[in-house]
């Protein structure tokens, strides 16, 4: 009975899925969750795309980047994935040696990143700088910078991700790398009575903060924009840090496998197209890779600058990862 | 059945080591895993202690005591244990966080200093509060499964409560510790959501962090499939140790039949249950009413998304309880037959064991294992839909074994002789002699079975998609928009079907025969 109801389960998606694709070519584009959910950008990007390509645009969802690259991998050739959208820059490299992806072929100019942009694989589509957030009402005169934060033993509270589990995570272990190089296991050492807690994923500390357990959560320069913009709510900023701040880039890439390699190229060009990038910052919280700064919501534009952009290549992020862990497991676990 | 069983999950570990191609360094266990190790096994063992004491009290003071709502009591505390973690972390902090309702007292008392639960207290918290009311629940089950001529025996004889407690009591508390020391263990030593989030740093992580990170960051599932057998290993060792020191085969029950318990009127008794059950209340009402915060936004999550969500959950529950139950009693057959008629205890002991030990297969790398083998025969695309039921489905398998392999053994002792002597066997056996006396705790472990997959977030992390979103799922989603009050929403909604749902399970493994 139970083959049964499954066969019948598995025919009806199926079926479902084949009645999608009559008559049109089907594009499968992997992304993470939030992106293709109910509040994330993923149904406008697929009305404006569907608008133009005569296609359908089926959002295949994972929970988070690393679950996209990890699905990939299992996947291997028989991939369904025309598209993944969301990796994380910082993992680049791991994705690359997956050898699941293929050049795509666009000219990277004027793209409105802080950081120049070369790589032929992947298409940056949009990018945020982290930063720590923190109640205003609550914490009226926030560290200036990194070290302000890590040094002063009478300093806010931190809510923060494991690097092993979490983008935001990486990221603050790679921007203290930056910040303290061979230092940064002291640094670590330093911050720790303040650390909170090391939370799984950004939701968690994000939570954690809003419930009020931490002075400060690690998070994004563009996190007050939800709030300005759907909660009214001004109070909760971004502290910029003198020393720059790590950024954070999320790409796309074709695969390899794909059936429609021209319908998958039409797409990564429609990435950086205005219908696109305009969907954005009030939908995926972030920055626009290629917009002009008037483009920008209100909100977006009065958000604090950090001066500097700080980032590790791919590469480098690989080949040294596992010893930046170390630093910080030898520090933080005591 | 049983050895299908075990070249699933070897089929599993096999794939997953096979496709990390290079040789992973075999076993890189440097200190730090050293460690975490350690520090596992003990807040586990902690865990499971604080959790059967807690539901051993509350076991014994519910089952003298009858008062008004004690029906809801005993559905929360079958619900506790298939809340998402996450709810349940929130739960922790919105009680003891710093901001939480704990430290608003304490301020209004005039006490001003600061105290965090990060580390062993918060962690301690909530595993004792997502499982202790479990233990409760199922020991509860069982007292009240002690024959109604034992208590007219005690009366009759004048039983003082030391004498009820050491005779009648105690067997039964006798018979099911073991299996639940082992259950809950191994919950504790694999829980990882907790744990990062409350433990305060990374000297507080299991191994399940490790395995998690090897497979989703580093993409060395050679090195995943490793750890996991090194977890697998542990728990099987430890598992090893507690049957052959402990386990009693199951104890068959009567017929159970409403019994005042005499020893009720006690004095001290009294005032002992007493203090236990507002205890009990008042460490688990707060948290559990922490989560009707989520009422507010409870109208504003009502749309297409969330029905389609609830429909899915629903359908994986059904298939996975389904499966849960299936195998549940395949094995439980099994059991009996080397128990009763075979004669070999040995191997009866070994099904009673395997159940338990399929919680400690990490189920990532299970997962992953066997969509590796799975993509072979199927479309990938589809994996998600037979690898999220099944995953589930072995997940509830021992809670399902629990309540089915004790009926079986009634069954056999009441009417095995009459059927051997009328030659009534196989199906035949199965349907007249065993189905009366199993339907209801079949519709129990049932309704347990779907409640536990219902809320469990797991593998759909990898094999979530637009076709296959759960409710769990969908409150991840919700999370990841900056949507707190949304997610908590449906981390209410959710726990409001488990809820039902134990209270479906409990009022048919209450129900008389």
């Amino acid at each position: 009975m139970v083959r049964r109801l499954l066969l019948t389960l598995a025919s009806l998606v199926l079926a479902a899925n084949a009645a999608f694709a009559q008559g049109k070519p089907v594009l499968t584009v992997y992304t993470y969750g939030s992106f293709a959910g109910k509040y994330g950008p993923g149904k406008i990007v697929k009305e404006r795309f569907e608008e133009t390509c005569g296609c359908e645009l089926n959002w295949v969802t994972a929970e988070d980047a690393g679950s996209l690259v990890g699905r990939l991998r299992l996947e291997g050739a028989d991939t369904k994935a025309d598209v993944v959208l969301g990796l994380d820059v910082n993992l680049a490299a791991e994705a690359k040696s997956l050898n699941a992806f293929a050049p795509h072929g666009l000219d990277m100019q004027d793209l409105s990143l802080p950081i120049a942009w070369n790589d032929d694989t992947f298409v940056p589509f949009d990018w945020g700088y982290y930063a720590f957030v923190y109640d205003s009402d609550k914490l009226p005169n926030p560290p200036k910078s990194l070290k302000e934060l890590v040094e002063n033993p009478n300093g806010p509270k931190v809510v923060l991700q494991d690097p092993r589990t979490s983008a935001p995570g990486l990221g603050l272990l790679l921007w203290m790398q930056k910040v303290y190089g061979d230092k940064a296991g002291d640094a670590w050492a330093q911050l720790k009575p303040r650390i909170v807690t090391f939370t799984k994923g950004w939701s968690e500390a994000y939570g954690l903060f809003l419930k009020g357990e931490a002075d400060m959560v690690m998070s994004y320069t563009t996190s007050p924009a939800y709030h300005i913009v759907v909660e009214k709510k001004n109070n909760y900023k971004a502290a910029i840090f003198s020393e720059g701040h790590y950024l954070q880039v999320e790409i796309a890439g074709m695969t390899r496998t794909t059936k429609q390699p021209e319908l998958a190229k039409t797409f990564m060009a429609f990435v950086l197209s205005k219908p696109f990038q305009s969907a954005m910052p009030e939908g995926n919280w972030m920055m626009p890779a290629k917009a002009p700064a008037t483009d920008l919501p209100d909100a977006f534009q009065h958000l604090g600058q950090p001066q500097k952009a700080l980032l590790f290549t791919p590469e480098e992020v690989q080949q040294n990862r596992r010893a930046f862990t170390d630093v910080w497991l030898n520090a933080t676990a005591r | 059945m049983a050895f299908a069983i075990l070249a699933l999950v070897a089929g599993g570990f096999i794939a997953l080591a096979a496709v990390g191609g290079e040789r992973p360094a075999l076993l890189s266990i440097g200190p730090y895993l050293w460690r975490v190790l350690a520090f596992s096994i003990v807040q586990a063992a902690l865990s499971t202690l604080l959790s059967l004491a807690l539901g051993v009290a509350l076991a014994l003071a519910l089952a003298r005591r009858r008062f008004p709502g004690r029906g809801a009591v005993l559905a929360l505390l079958g619900t506790t244990m298939v809340m998402p973690t996450i709810v349940a972390v929130f739960a922790v902090f919105a009680v003891y966080g710093r901001s939480g309702w704990a430290a608003d007292i304490l301020s209004l008392l005039g006490w001003r200093g600061e105290f965090s639960i990060f580390g062993y207290p918060g962690i301690l918290i909530a595993h004792v509060f997502l499982n202790g009311p479990y233990v409760a629940r199922i020991l509860l089950d069982s007292l009240s499964l002690v024959p109604a001529e034992h208590w007219r025996l005690a009366s009759a004889l004048g039983f003082s409560p030391a004498h009820i407690f050491r005779h009648l009591d105690w067997p039964v508390l006798r018979a099911e510790l073991p299996g639940l020391t082992g259950l809950v263990f191994l919950l504790c030593f694999k829980s990882f959501a907790i744990v990062l989030a409350l433990g305060g740093g990374p000297s507080r992580s299991t191994l399940e962090v490790a395995i998690y990170e090897a497979l989703k960051i580093d993409l060395d599932f050679g090195r995943a499939a490793w750890l996991s057998l090194i977890q697998l290993a542990i728990c099987l060792t430890l598992m090893g140790i507690l049957n052959w020191a402990l386990t009693r085969p199951p104890t068959p029950h009567t017929v159970r039949s409403q019994v005042q318990r005499h020893d009720a009127r006690n004095r001290s008794l009294k005032l002992f249950d007493a203090i236990v059950l507002s205890a009990g209340a008042l460490f688990i009402a707060p948290l559990a009413l922490s989560l009707l915060s989520g009422l507010d936004n409870i109208l504003e999550i009502a749309d297409a998304d969330l029905l389609r969500a609830f429909l899915t959950s629903m359908t994986i529950a059904v298939l996975a309880a389904t499966i849960a139950c299936l195998l549940a009693l395949a094995l439980a057959t099994a059991a009996r037959r080397r128990r009763v008629v075979l004669r070999s205890p040995r191997i009866a002991a070994f099904y009673d064991f395997l159940p338990n030990t399929l919680l400690a297969v990490p189920p990532f790398a299970l997962t992953a294992g066997l969509f590796l083998i799975l993509r072979r025969f199927a479309d990938p695309s589809s994996a998600g839909l037979i690898l999220l039921p099944l995953i589930n489905g072995l997940a509830a398998l021992p809670f399902a074994y629990r309540s089915l392999a004790p009926r079986l053994l009634t069954a056999e002792e009441r009417y095995g002789r009459v059927a051997a002597s009328l030659g009534i066997t196989g199906v035949n056996k199965l349907a007249i002699m065993d189905w009366p006396l199993l339907k209801r705790p079949f519709a129990a472990a049932f309704a347990l079975a779907m409640a536990l997959s219902f809320g469990d977030f797991g593998i759909i992390a990898l094999f979530g998609g637009q076709d296959l979103v759960t409710l769990p799922y969908l409150l991840y989603e919700r999370l990841g928009s900056y949507r707190l009050d949304d997610a908590s929403a449906i981390g209410l909604f959710i726990v409001l079907v488990a809820f039902l749902l134990a209270h479906v399970s409990g009022r048919l493994s209450h129900a008389g025969d």
